[in-house]
Formats: C-alpha cells, structure tokens, sequence
C-alpha cells in the first residue's frame, strides 16, 4: 500500500488543457474520491496516475516514488474500469489470475515462460501452479464468486462483473486501487449493495483508493476525502463534512447537497455578525467574517426554519410565499418564492394538517451561525 | 518522455521494412527504370558505393523516349487504347445486364429467385484463366457451340473466341457478380418513399423506374462500373489465353517484353501506365463512393414492397436464367472435357475416361502440392502482416499503413510482378525466381483481404480491454498476444480461408513469377493449354475449382456461424 502525490499536474490533449494545477496528496490507506461533473478530467486524472496518459507537465508519486516515467504496466497501480474491461475470452478464474501469471512470466526460467504463455492463452493446456490457485480461490471468496470460478464473464450479472473486476485488480496487491465510476452501470439497489462491498473491503485490506464519481452522494457515503474538480481544475478538497458545511464556492455548495444561494449586498458589521441586504429590501446576518460587498448567501434547506404566524418571534427571517409542498416521506420539501427567487426549504414531516397551504404567505427564520457567505 | 524500445516497437519498425522493401521501393524501382530503360539496382545503391556511382551514372544517362514513344502513337499507344476500349466495352455491358437482374433480385418476386442468386457466384470460383480455356473448348473451332451453330446452318465459327469480343464475352460473363450486389444494395438502399410518392401522382410503374428508381441508383452503378473497369484492366487470364497476336493489350504486352524480350524499360513503361490508369480508376471511384454515403445515411431503410407482376417478373427470370446459364455452362464444359476420351466436333465426347486425373496424381501431382504449399506460406506470412497491421491502424490510428495496405489492392497483378521481378533480379538481394519473392508477391497482393477482415474484428475489441491487461502488468506486446490474439481469431479465419483460395486462383504473378520447380497448379493449366493439352488442363482446373469450393464453402459456414 502507498500513498499517492500528484503535483502541479497539467495535461493537454494537442492544443486543448484539459487538466491544470492538479495537486493531491492522497494518505496511505485512504479512500479518496474524485468527483466533478461530465468532463471535468477525472478521468484524465486517474489515467495520468495509471500511467495510460503521460502529463504534459508535473509529477505523480506512488508510494514515494516518481513514477511519470514507469510504463503502465510497471506501476502496480490496480484499475477496476468503468465497463469492467473483462476479458470475455477467458472464465473468471483465468481472468483474476491474468496479473499472477505477468509475475510468473517475469522468471528467469525459460521452460516456465512459455508454461505461462501457453496458459494464457488457453488455461486447459498448462495447469495453474499451487500457489496461483490459492491466491485466486482466496480473493474469489472474498468477493463471493467461488461458485462462478469457471464462468465465462458474460455469464455473469452486472453485479457479479463488478465483482470480478474487483478481485482482479486486487489479487494483483496494487499499491493503489483506481476505480472510474464502478458502479455507473449498475441498477439503484445494486449500487448501494456494492457501495457497501467496496467499503467494506476498502477497510479490511485498508488499501489506498482514488475512486471517481459524478455522483456526490456516492462520495460522501464512501470516501474519507473529496477532492471537487471542474473545468480540469481541482476546487476543494476536504472531507465530506467539510465540503458540505464550508464549501469554498458557490458551485460546490450547489453541487455537494442542494443550496439556495442567494445574491447579496454587505451593508455592515455588528458584533461579529455581517448584515447582507438582498431581495426588496430583506435583511440577514450571518457569523460569516467578509471584506467583500458583493457576496452570495448560501443555505441549505434543511437550516431554514417555516414561520406561518406573524408575531412569531424571529431574530434572523426574511419574506416569502409558499409555491408548493412536496410530500417526501420524512420531510416535506417547499418551493418558496422569494421576489423572483426560488428557494427550498426541508422540514421534518408531523401530520397531514402541518403541511402549508400553496400561495401562503410565510417567514423563513435562520441562525446566523447557518448562513454562509461566499 | 524517454522513449523506451518495446517488442512492439521492433514489430512495427519490421512492418515498415516489409513494406518498403517488397512494395514501395520496387514500385519506385520500375517508375525509374521507365526513365533509364535499363535496371535500376536500388538495393545494390544501398549497400554498395560503387553500385551507387554506376546508379548515379543511369540517371545522367537517363531520358524520357519512353514516355514519348507511348504518345507517338506506336505499338504499345495501341496497346493502351485496346486495353482501355476493351474495359469501356465490358464495364458497359456488365451494367446493361445486371440492371434487370439486379432489380428483379431487389424489387420483385421473380421466380427461382434463390437459384439465380446461387448460381451467380459460379464466375467468382472460376479464375479467368480456365473460363477462357473453357471458351476455346466451347466455341472453337471444333467447339460443341461450333457444332450446333453449323448444324442449325451457320457458317465458321459463331464467335471467335480468339478475338476482342471473345476477351470480353468471357470478362462480362465471369465479372459481372461484381457488379451485380453492390447494384443489388444500391436498388435496396434508394428511399422508395420517392418512388411510392411517383406512383401516387399516377405514374406508371416502368416511368416510376424510369425517372426516379433509375437516378436515384445511378451513382452507386457508376461507382460499380468503375469497379468493373478495374478488374477487366487488371485481368491478366483471359487476354493470356486468348489475344490473338496481332491484338495488342497492353497487359499481355507487358509480360512479353518482360519475359520474352527482357526489354526492361518498355516493360517498366507499360507498368508505370498501367499503375496511373488503375489507380486514377480508384481515386474516381473513391470519389463517387464518398458522396454516396451521406445519402444512404439520410435515408431511412424502409420496407421494400416487392413487385409480383407476372408480365415483368417471367421475362426477368428468364434473362437473368440465361445469363447464369453461361458460367454454368462453361464450367460443365471444363468438367465434361476432364472426363472425356477424346472430344471433337461433337455435342459430346465419345467416351468418358479417368485416365486424365490418373495422369495428373501420378505425374503433376507436384504442382498441386505447390499451390497448397505456396498458398499456405502466403498465408502465414499475410496472417502476421495483417494481424499486427490491423492493430497499428486501429490501436495507433497509423494512416500511412493503412494506405500501404491499399496499393496493392489498386495495383495490376502483372504490373506488381514486374516492379517485384526488375528490383530483385541482382545482388544483394537476389530473389527472383525463388519461391520466397512467389510466396511475398502472393501474400502482399492478397494481403487487403486479410486486413480488412482483421481491421473488422480489431475495430470490435475495445480498447479498455487491452488496457486491462496492460494495468496489470502485461507489456503491450504481451497483451496484444494473449488478449486481442484469441479475439481476432475468428477475423484470422475469415481472412485466411479467402487469401489460401484467391492465392490458388492467381494468375498474373504465378505465370509471370514462378519458377519451373515451384510452378503452382495456375502456371500447370496455363501451360498445358499453350501446348493444347485441353484434357489434361481440364482435369487440372477441375481439381483447382473444387479445392476453392471447398474452401469457399467453409469459409461461408464460418462467417455465417459469426453473425448468428
Ligand atoms: N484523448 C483525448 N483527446 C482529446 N481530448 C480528450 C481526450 N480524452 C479526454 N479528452 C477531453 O478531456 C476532457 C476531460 O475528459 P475526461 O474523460 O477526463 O472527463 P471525465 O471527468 O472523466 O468525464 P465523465 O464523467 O463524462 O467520464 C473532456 O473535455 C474530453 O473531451
Ligand atoms: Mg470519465
């Protein structure tokens, strides 16, 4: 296991820069997520660090080695691809053992050489040694495929593919393990079981994971730190709890979690708290410390707090009218508009007859501590 | 980046030198030799400084009588403008027989349709070579047409086969299902809509045919006459056999300056000529094709309506019935004289005998062992070519070895023998008239088919797939071998089966090439035909068309074993 350091990264495809300033410094054992949205070079990222694209500029440390110059088979840099890129020639066992046969095949005996080649390409002539069998039964148990060992991969569902692939790049005890969407092609249900799979194996080996997503869900339920990109550029890295409650951007704020982010005016400083005017004429504060005056106020839906009475007390609340309510389950979503914006707010569900009628005019109260400015 | 040498590497540099040792230079070789009228020894310059002199001192020397003996009207001007009149004639006419064929294939329900279709590959499995050997049995003068035509009361020969016209019987006859399924697709693929709309506004179904279904195929036959044209320039069989002396082609004259006369620059000439003809033929065609594409695009494949009107679909049946009779008859003909005692001006022969073929397996039973052997060689030698080619143009999108893969394709088979024949005929690397240069000669002339079908299969692998291996630790030579390898296989097959069986067939190279102790079964039957042995060169051929059967019939299992 080693952990992974990637500086000042640049890639350009002829005249294009597709990746600028990518620095990550990526722990032994971690779980680290990539995720931006479609085309932000994720993973042009993950093939710089498997070594299938090679950077215009900057280095890529594996385990503290400078690797930019190891060809990609050397890297010992595990990658379980998107469309699992099994090979469909070959059952499952011949497919786990691929990379302990590349090792054997490294031996200096000759004999044993073409033994291994001519197993490659066809497993029924050249018997596995014993060393090679238990390694594969072994990883093959681990990800619950001992009963398929001698499918072939097309026989297998999306799930149990998954699964493969996996076991692949693992029997081979990468220094890193590289997964570029992994679970894009599989059903919701499915999706949340091998969440768990890959978490839970993640913990056990406590192998060093650079996993990359579009899905912020998905990094947040899994990895220990997000690094966000857009554009080729990295964002902000952070854990999930950070990204979520200090985003740095407006554009993570909307992209981890949902936001209302509303344009504002600082109009001055008391005790600590920042006063923002926005909207016709409505005031906040925030614990927010800015020197800016043009600022972007960002909530999320769940710190707002729905005030229907009028003498309510309310320290920090602004105006709106509900569009409408949205029943979901536990919570109940509402659609406030707000001069010519749109907001939401989350509350918990009580009864039937605590959902706000549409077109009401209501309150929105919120602790200073909860309004954000960027 | 250091730039490390992998095996891959190596394997790529080796492509690279195959090519331009047995393709591009000798092609340039004979473009010079055009100039100096005496070889050019291009290797010899390579290695040797005072060949390098003695080249240097040809080019002083070097002029362009060549060039202006062809445009001063002469002997081989005639040539050209024979060969040319006799493509024009014979793309013509292939076009003026397929249309109905086509269209009754494509649009109606004619009787016997499944038949006709079968029997429309019988010219495919017959080199021309043999079809015209067949026409010389058939109607010469102690042909069996001859016999009926005389006995009906015509008088000498219904046609001569020894003539223009017998060239081009024979060449319409067996080229035309070249034609005849691109004209199939092109009537399946125009947007009947249109036609349907024609019909609507009351138009007749033959003014429907006639002003809409007709232009809307029109390029895509253009195209295939081009196709035709190419083929009849190139064909090298039928004028071998046939051309009478004083009938100049430029083809056949080619080969007797080179192997009659060793008159090196006027063969060089003639090939230069021959080369700019095919290739201006292609790049045309290419043309054509281009814009037809985006065409097929826009239109929307729709359900065809097949016309079933007796009166239109009987008289179509019967045409293209006579038409597919011809080969068919031509090979019964070829069989019929294997078996023969002996076959005069008859209907038939007086008796049957297996005398021939018992004469073939005890004393010419080398040749076909030749043929096998030469055609396997050309086979392993395309297999590697092609399988590391194709991966270099899909995997590292190398256009200049796609377009190599193409030249021969476009090239003249007895054009290509020539350049292969003039630039190894001297030390350092003298191998003409050794089975070696046959077996490269038939591997790269053939080599396209094998391409294309690798390229195919290639095209479908994914690339992540390979990268798997690589990622886990295989050198890309290692996971070009044991990943896209067992993928390709089944392109391999498909591809071999078709180089071994147009390898067997060959004529150009194998006549112009092959040395006495190597002679396939192709330069057997060519010669035993220049001696008159017609039963012996029947029961030869017979043997020949029965291995490309065979083999043709299993290739068809194999790719139909593929799509289902
Ligand atoms: N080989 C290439 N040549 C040129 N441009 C490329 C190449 N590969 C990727 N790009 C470009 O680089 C950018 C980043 O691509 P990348 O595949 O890394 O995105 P991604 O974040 O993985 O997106 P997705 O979520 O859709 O997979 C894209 O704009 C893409 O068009
Ligand atoms: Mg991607």
């Amino acid at each position: 296991m080693g952990s992974v350091v990637v500086d000042n990264l640049r890639k350009d495809f002829d005249d294009v820069t597709v990746l600028r300033n990518i620095n990550l410094d990526i722990k032994e054992g971690e779980f680290f997520a990539l995720l931006g949205p479609s085309g932000c070079g994720k993973t042009t990222t993950m093939r710089c660090i498997a070594g299938f694209e090679s950077p215009t500029s900057g280095t890529i440390k594996i385990g503290g080695k400078d690797v930019v110059n190891t060809p990609p088979n050397r890297r010992n840099a595990g990658m379980v691809f998107q469309s699992y890129a099994l090979f469909p020639h070959m059952n499952v066992f011949d497919n786990v053992a691929y990379s302990l046969n590349i090792k054997e095949l490294r031996q200096r005996n000759v004999l044993k050489k073409i033994g291994t080649y001519t197993r490659m390409l066809n497993s029924k002539l050249v018997k596995y040694p014993k060393h090679i069998e238990e390694k594969v039964m072994n990883i093959l148990e681990y990800v619950e495929l001992t009963e398929h060992a001698k499918k072939l991969t097309s026989e297998l569902s999306g799930g149990q593919q998954q699964r493969v692939a996996l076991a692949r790049a693992l029997v081979m005890e990468p220094e890193v393990l590289l997964m570029d969407e992994p679970l894009s092609n599989l059903d919701l249900k499915l999706r949340h079981t091998m969440r768990n799979t890959i978490r839970r194996i993640q913990q056990e080996l406590k192998i060093t994971t650079i996993f990359v997503t579009h899905d912020q869900e998905e990094a947040m339920s899994m990895a220990d730190r997000i690094a966000v990109m857009k554009d080729g550029e990295i964002l902000q890295i952070g854990t999930p709890t950070d990204l979520y409650s200090n985003p740095e951007t407006p554009f993570i704020a909307d992209f981890v979690g949902t936001s209302n982010i509303i344009p504002a005016t600082v109009i001055g400083e008391e005790n600590g708290l920042t006063k923002v005017k926005f909207g016709d004429d409505q005031i906040l504060e925030s614990s927010t410390v800015t020197d800016k005056k043009e600022v972007q106020v960002i909530i999320r839906p769940e710190n707002l707090k729905v005030i229907t009475s009028d003498d309510a007390q309310t320290d920090n609340s602004f105006e709106g009218v509900v569009q409408f309510a949205t029943y979901l389950g536990s919570t109940v979503r509402y659609d406030i508009k707000m001069g010519d914006q749109l907001l939401v707010v989350d509350t918990m569900y009580e009864s039937g007859d605590s959902i706000i009628k549409d077109g009401s005019k209501i309150k929105l109260d919120v602790s200073p501590e909860r309004v954000l400015l960027i | 980046m250091k730039q490390r040498i992998s095996g891959l590497g190596v394997i790529k540099f080796l492509i690279y030198v195959f090519f331009i040792l047995f393709l591009i230079l000798p092609l340039l070789a004979v473009f010079l030799v055009s100039f100096t009228n005496e070889p050019v020894n291009l290797f010899g310059s390579l290695v040797n400084l005072e060949q390098l002199k003695l080249t240097i001192e040809q080019f002083k020397n070097a002029t362009l009588d060549n060039f202006k003996s062809i445009f001063s009207r002469g002997h081989y001007f005639q040539g050209l403008l024979n060969s040319l009149y006799l493509s024009f004639i014979v793309s013509i006419w292939v076009l003026i027989i397929c249309l109905p064929i086509a269209y009754g294939i494509a649009r109606t329900k004619m009787p016997f349709k499944r038949t006709i279709s079968a029997l429309s590959t019988i010219p495919l499995i017959m080199p021309t070579f043999i079809s015209a050997f067949a026409f010389i049995i058939m109607f010469g003068r102690a042909g069996w047409v001859t016999y009926i035509y005389n006995a009906l009361g015509g008088e000498g020969m219904l046609i001569d086969p020894y003539s223009m016209t017998g060239i081009a019987l024979v060449q319409i006859f067996f080229f035309f299902p070249y034609a005849l399924w691109p004209m199939v697709a092109a009537f399946r693929v125009t947007d009947v809509s249109l036609e349907e709309a024609s019909r609507n506004m009351g138009s007749k179904s033959w003014l429907t045919f006639v002003t809409v279904t007709f232009p809307l195929a029109l390029p895509g036959m253009l195209s295939t006459a081009l196709v035709i044209f190419a083929v009849s320039f190139s064909d090298f069989g039928t004028p071998i056999i046939l051309a009478p002396s004083d009938l100049n082609l430029i083809v056949v004259d080619a080969y007797r300056e080179i192997s009659g006369f060793f008159n090196w620059g006027g063969a060089a000439i003639l090939t230069v000529i021959m080369i700019a003809v095919a290739g201006f033929v292609y790049w045309l065609q290419n043309f054509l094709v281009k814009g037809r594409n985006y065409d097929t695009l826009s239109g929307k494949p729709k359900q065809v309506k097949l016309i079933d009107n007796k009166a239109l679909t009987i008289p179509l049946t019967v045409f293209s019935g006579f038409v597919v009779l011809i080969p068919l008859l031509t090979m019964g003909t070829v069989i019929l004289q294997s078996f023969a005692k002996t076959w005069g001006r008859d209907p038939l022969p007086s008796g049957y005998t297996l005398d021939h073929y018992k004469q073939i397996f005890t004393s010419s039973l080398g040749n076909i062992q030749n043929s096998l052997i030469l055609a396997g060689g050309a086979l392993i030698v395309s297999v590697i070519v092609a399988t590391f080619v194709s991966y270099f143009v899909v995997r590292h999108r190398s256009t200049t070895l796609d377009f190599m893969t193409t030249i021969p394709l476009i090239v003249p088979g007895i054009a290509f023998g020539i350049a292969l024949i003039q630039a190894f005929n001297t030390a350092p690397l003298q191998l003409t008239g050794t089975a070696i240069i046959l077996v490269i000669a038939y591997s790269i002339r053939r080599l396209p088919y094998m391409v294309r079908s690798t390229v195919g299969t290639m095209r479908a692998i994914k690339e992540d797939i390979e990268e798997a291996a690589v990622n886990l630790g295989a050198s890309r030579l290692t996971a070009a071998v044991t990943i896209v390898g067992p993928l390709l296989l089944p392109g391999i097959a498909a591809g071999s089966i078709l180089v071994f069986v147009t390898v067997i067939k060959e004529t150009s190279i194998s006549i112009l090439m092959a040395p006495a102790s190597w002679a396939p079964m192709s330069l057997a039957i060519f010669q035993n035909v220049l001696r008159a042995e017609y039963y012996s060169a029947a029961a030869m051929s017979v043997i020949l068309v029965a291995i490309v059967l065979i083999l043709q019939a299993i290739a068809n299992r194999l790719s139909g074993g593929d799509k289902t």
